[in-house]
Order: structure tokens, then sequence, then C-alpha cells
């Protein structure tokens, strides 16, 4: 009978441990952000007494997620900054970083979904925030100032970048970037080919440059059209509307925009036609193509600021210069793609979280100084600061040319697949392939996007 | 013993012993199951948020899956997958283990090799192979190069992707299956080869007679291992070959249902693709069952 008592005892033990899983812990404050929007304001009062309550000062951990991994132009910076930050403090940052692809993205998107959201986030403030800003998963530049006044003070309140949500700060803004094309001297001048002017570089004038970069042997253009097409459609587009016109984004099939947008991608084709990528462009990775530029086997890739830290890293940085992309139709060869579609956003869950809220503060505000700014715009890139940037020290190039390309643009024009959702922008890119492979024409490319915006 | 008899006559003790992990499975397994056939015929754009009704028709994403040339790609790749895991991964296993066993001591030296695969992670390995098959500098095409070929060959372009991608999965696996079949190698008893070498009998006697008709049921659960889990397959295709590289030729229903889910935020078409595989997975399980039934010797 005893026995039979005790295997009772146990099996109840078993099945309570098992459904006690979860309640070992104390509720913690930060869980709010899961709370239905009834029960949010009680929480965040909860929250803020707690706070007022609260005496501990020890060191965290805070969770820091970004974009900024191996091969960005700031990476360096951040890794510095970072380490001030935790000497400063005593606090420790668990930092990560990855590709901003669409998957990345959609990683960032699942975390925030699943409540498993970093505590500050290096992230892009057009409509890939949308989704947690909805939620209200983010908080305010408002309401963190309401707490820390000085928080973001050094910034240009114009550069502040309003959600497409709903219109209400919520990141710091920090650099921004730059789009341009980067030649490989060394090709070009083994082709015969001269230096394209900043000045007037045609779509034609570049077309001929490719074949004869073509006909020497060499690759023209470094691209992974099944990965990274983003930078040629943006330019296409750009050439296509124009800058006036640049954001406007198709609502049919026949439409102005729409007819913008299938021409950039009909001039995506007529490169591939052309065979000016290379030749395994619709197989390999990005990572793959660019070694090409870095062992003098292809003469172009376009891409943005973040890049010129690879070029330091892995080849030598005078060997290239960066030079405003090739104009057609209705785009001056000095009208560039940039801005600053990015920024650092404190998540509701960290600032609900007493022992976090300051030390994520003080950790945006490590980021975002001057010092650090001006380091981290050392690609010249465009800042927000109320300070200007003075380049410092010894420069290469490669930078001398950025620089004289950036005192040489006529206008900047955002991206304009910034302002898709996600899964549009995954379809649309997804399918420059299938245009340049004939699988899809490009007005059906467009509508397919059409199709799933009606969808969203 | 009096308790243990008592639990045979009494079963109660038994429900209650088997509850725990009922009620566990109940919450982590089968109501998730129920959710996701129900999200299937909702509209939910985006992981962890709330639908936003039911689709018109109800059973729009099945249409929609019947349209969608990206899952007869899927399909058709998954169905070839399953065929090569039987045939390749089972077949080689088997050949393997019929060789290993009989090396005698130092068969567990190779049961240590061929299992290894298993023990790396799918991602690592694909991160591997990626770099054997790379374009550029990848190891086979400089292999190629040494032997005097004349440029690159892209293994991952439309004519050579099932090749490349068939092959780290069935090498991944052969370990697996190995290990098990040589176990049931081991179980049979050494009297009846002995009984068989006095009859004459000589080593592919051994095989065809003794050998192959007693591992027969253990080759039959490896099969159904293989067939349910060819379905699943999804990280080392995923490392390799992503968004269904090249030219949307190589989606599995893995990899599909991933994208629709969390790159194009589509999460009740996802739903409806998951039910899919739990489907097609319950039906060839059956089907195998069937053909492949166990046999008494």
């Amino acid at each position: 009978m005893k026995k039979k008592i005790m295997s009772l005892v146990l099996a109840g033990l078993l099945g309570i441990s098992m459904a006690g899983c979860g309640l070992d812990e104390p509720a913690k404050s930060g869980d709010t952000a899961a709370a239905p929007a009834g029960e949010e304001q009680t929480s965040e009062n909860e929250a803020a007494e707690t706070a007022e309550g609260d005496t501990s000062k020890g060191p965290v951990t805070i969770s820091f997620v970004s974009f900024i991994n191996g091969e960005d132009a700031g990476r360096r910076t951040l890794e510095k900054y970072l380490e001030i930050y935790e000497q400063e403090t005593g606090n420790t940052v668990k930092e990560s970083a990855g590709t901003a692809d669409e998957t990345w993205k959609a990683s960032i998107q699942a975390d925030f979904q699943s409540n498993a959201e970093p505590d500050v986030l290096y992230y892009f403030n057009g409509v890939d925030s949308d989704a947690f800003i909805k939620e209200g998963k983010v908080v305010s530049i408002e309401e963190i100032r309401e707490a820390f006044p000085e928080y973001g003070s050094n910034m240009k309140e114009e550069l502040l970048v309003p959600s497409p949500y709903d219109g209400v700060v919520y990141s710091i803004p920090h650099v921004g970037f730059w789009e341009a094309l980067f030649c490989n001297k060394n090709v070009l001048e083994a082709a015969g080919v001269e230096i394209p002017s900043l000045d007037d570089y045609t779509w034609d004038q570049f077309l001929d440059d490719c074949q004869k970069i073509k006909d020497a042997g060499y690759t023209p253009i470094a691209l992974s059209v099944q990965q990274i097409p983003h930078y040629w459609f943006e330019y296409a587009q750009l050439n296509a509307s124009g800058p006036d016109k640049h954001m406007d984004i198709p609502v049919s099939i026949d439409d102005e925009a729409a007819g913008y947008w299938a021409q950039s991608l009909d001039d995506i084709k007529e490169l591939y036609d052309r065979g000016f990528f290379p030749d395994n462009t619709l197989t390999a990775t990005d990572d793959e193509i660019i070694q090409m530029m870095g062992t003098d086997e292809a003469a172009f890739c376009l891409d943005g600021s973040w890049r010129v830290t690879w070029f330091e890293d892995n080849a030598d940085p005078n060997d290239f210069i960066a030079v405003f992309p090739p104009s057609k139709g209705n785009r001056k060869t000095t009208d560039y793609i940039g801005g600053i579609s990015s920024g650092l956003f404190i998540t509701r869950k960290a600032w609900d979280d007493p022992a976090k809220r300051e030390a994520c503060v003080k950790l945006v505000e490590t980021l975002t100084c001057d010092e650090a700014t001006f380091e981290w715009a050392v690609s010249g890139q465009v800042t927000a600061l109320k300070n200007t940037v003075e380049p410092e020290g010894e420069t290469h190039g490669l930078m001398d040319s950025i620089f004289a390309m950036n005192g040489r643009v006529t206008s900047i024009s955002p991206a304009v697949q910034d302002s898709l959702e996600g899964n549009v922008r995954d379809n649309l890119f997804s399918n420059v392939k299938n245009v340049c492979t004939e699988k899809i024409t490009s007005k059906d490319a467009i509508q397919e996007m059409l199709d799933m915006m009606n969808h969203n | 013993m009096p308790m243990i008899s008592m639990m045979f006559k009494k079963k109660w003790p038994l429900f209650i012993l088997v509850l725990p992990t009922f009620v566990f499975m109940s919450i982590y397994l089968y109501y998730p199951f129920l959710m996701n056939i129900f999200n299937s015929f909702n509209t939910i754009n985006g992981l962890g948020t709330a639908s936003e009704g039911l689709n018109t028709p109800f059973y729009l994403n099945y249409i929609n899956m019947v349209k969608d040339p990206k899952i007869h790609i899927a399909l058709k790749n998954s169905m070839i997958f399953m065929v090569c895991t039987i045939v390749f991964q089972v077949g080689f296993s088997v050949a393997l283990a019929l060789m290993v066993d009989g090396i005698g001591r130092k068969a567990e030296f190779f049961r240590t090799v061929y299992f290894f695969p298993i023990v790396i992670s799918a991602t690592a390995l694909g991160l591997m192979f990626n770099l054997i098959f790379l374009y550029k500098g990848g190891m086979v095409n400089s292999f190629l190069s040494y032997l005097g070929a004349s440029g690159s060959v892209d293994w991952k372009d439309s004519k050579h992707w099932l090749f490349t991608a068939m092959l780290p999965v069935m090498w991944q696996y052969v370990g697996f299956y190995f290990v098990i079949i040589e176990t049931g190698l081991n179980n049979i008893s050494e009297e009846l080869y002995e009984a068989a070498r006095i009859d004459g009998a000589n080593q592919l006697q051994l095989v065809r007679f003794i050998k192959l008709p007693l591992i027969y049921n253990t080759v039959c659960t490896c099969i159904v291992l293989a067939i349910t889990g060819s379905l699943k397959i999804f990280d080392l295709p995923w490392t390799m070959f992503p968004n269904g590289l090249p030219e949307d030729m190589s989606w599995l229903l893995g990899t599909y249902m991933y994208k629709q889910t969390f790159i194009a935020s589509d999460v009740d078409y996802g739903s409806a693709i998951s039910l899919l595989i739990v489907v097609m997975g319950v039906i060839f399980a059956m089907i195998a069952n069937k053909v492949f039934k166990e046999k008494d010797y």
C-alpha cells in the first residue's frame, strides 16, 4: 500500500513540476509589452512604481541588435564604443548583428512578435518598423525625454525621422548612407576604359564601357542578381522617374509609376542579357561576388557607404574610386540615393524594466554622441548632428573620391524600397532574376507586387 | 510483485502515470496542430499577430496551393528527395553495414566514421558543402582545374543543383541508418552462420539467405523513418539553396513553408503548407507500412 501511495505521489509531483515550469520566476515588469491594450496602463503604472522603489543600480546586461556586422563601415566604431560603454557603466552588452536582408528583418519582426525583442535595436525607421510601432513595442523620443530631457539633443530636430505609421519619432537617427558606383581602377585601366566622369556619366557611355571591359576578359559588374539586386533597381528606378517622382509607388499596372518601375527592371535585364554580370550571378551570394572587386576580376559594383570598410580591409582602397552611377532619362548624374533611414530604438520591454531603463538610454547616448557619430560617418555619410563632421587624419584614394562626389551632389533621394512592406519588397526583388531569365515580364513582376500590396 | 500484479488488474494507476505526458503532448503538440489547421483558414500577416478574420472563402489557401507553381515544384522535389533517400540513404546503409559486419573488431572504427556526420549540425554541414562547391576557389572546382578542366562549374546552377543539394543530405544520414542496420546484423545469432557454413554456404549466400531476411524488419523501419524524414528536410537545403535557388527550382515543402511563414509573413499560407506536409507524411508512412510489412522469421 505504501508503495502504491508513493507511486501516486511521485506521479503527481511529476505532473506538478511540468505544469509549474513557467511559474518559478516572478513576473517581470518587461512582460507588459505583451499585455493587452486595456491592461497596458496598469502595467506601466506598476512598472513606474517598481522603478521608484528600486534601489539596486547594479550592473545589468543589455541586449543590442543591429545590422552593423563585420563588413559594415561602422563595425569598428561600434565595437569601440560598446567597450567604452561597458567600461564606464559596468554593464554588459549582449550584442548581435546580421546582414540587413529580408531574412534578417523577418527574424527581427519574429522576435518582437514572440516577445523576444532586444533592449536596444539599431533598425530601419521606415515602414519596416511599422509592425512593432503599431504594437506599441518601442518607446517614443518624447516619452524618453520626459525622464531624460537631454536624450538625442545633439541631433538636429528636423532630421529626427518620424514613423510613417503614426508620425511620431521613435528612433535617434544615426549616420545616414549614400549609394554609389565603386570602380576598380586597375580593371578600367587594363580594359582601356576611362574613369567615369563625376559630372556627366550616361547610361549609354556605361554600356559602352561595360562592353569594352567584357571584351577585355573582365566581368563588368559585380552583382548577385539572385540576392542583392536592390541597389541597381533603386538607381534604375531613379533614372526612369527622376528625383521628383522617385518616391511614387505604383497603385495600378497602368499608372505612370508602374511604368517607371517596369522600366527599371528592363534596364537590369538589359545588363544581364548583354552578359555584364558574373557567370554565376543567378546562384552566387553577394559575399562571393564582391570578392571579384578585390581580386581585380570585376570593374564596377553598386553599393552603399557601408561597403567602404570592405575595400579598406580586403583590398588597397587607393585602387578604387566611388562615382555617381550612370544616369538616364529624368535623372542628372549628380542626383543620388542617400539619407538617414535607420536609428536606435529603445524597446518598451526594456523601458519598463527599472533596472534597464537608464542603462539603455546611456547606451544610445554613448553610441550617438558627437565623437562616435563623427567616427561612424568617416565614409562621408550624412549625419543628423548639429555639429559638422570634419574628416580627420590621413585618407586614401577611395575616401578622397567619396568627398569629391559628396561635394557635387545636386539632390538626395531616399530609397523607395524602404516604403514597401517586407513581403512586397521580397517579392519584387525575388522576381528580378525571373525577369532577367524571361520567366516573367517586368509588367508581370509589377502586377505580382501590386497583388501582394492589395493582399496586405 | 503484488504491487505490479495489482497495477495490471486495476488500470487507473497506469492512466495516472501516463497523464502528465499526455497533458504535455496535448499542450505542446496536439493543440498547436489543431490551431495550425484553424490558422490556415484565417488571414494572418505576421507571426504572433492576431488573425484578421477568416479567408474568403475560408479554404482560399488550399485553392492558392493548387494554383501555386512553387508548391508544385516543392512537391516534385520532395518526392525526388524521398525516392533518393530510400535508394541512397537506406540502400548505401545496407551495403555499408553488410560490408562492415564482416570486419570484426575494426567495425567500431567504421561505425564512428560513418555516424560522425550526424553529430555535426546541418547548418555547419551546409556551410562546409558551400565551400566545397564554391564557384571560384571551391574544393571541387580547384580539383577539376588541377586535372586540367577549363573554367569553373557552377554547381548550384539549374543543371547541377539537384546533385549538389542531394549529396550532403544523403551523406549526412547514411551513418544514422547504417548504425541501426548494423545493430540489426549484430543481433543475428552466430549459430545460424555456423550452421549455414557447415551446409557449405559462401559469403554471398550468407548475405542472401540469412542476413538480408533477418534485417528485413529493421530495413522496413529505416525506410519509414527515411520517408517521413525526407518530407521534413529543411536546414541543410536552406543553408545551401536559400529562396529556391537557382531560379526557384530547389523549393522543398519545408523550405517553402519557412519562406512563406517567416520571410513573406504569410502565416496562414505557411500553416496550410505545414498541414500538407503532415498529411503527406501520414499518407506515405501508411503506404510504406503496408508495402514494407514486417515479417516474422
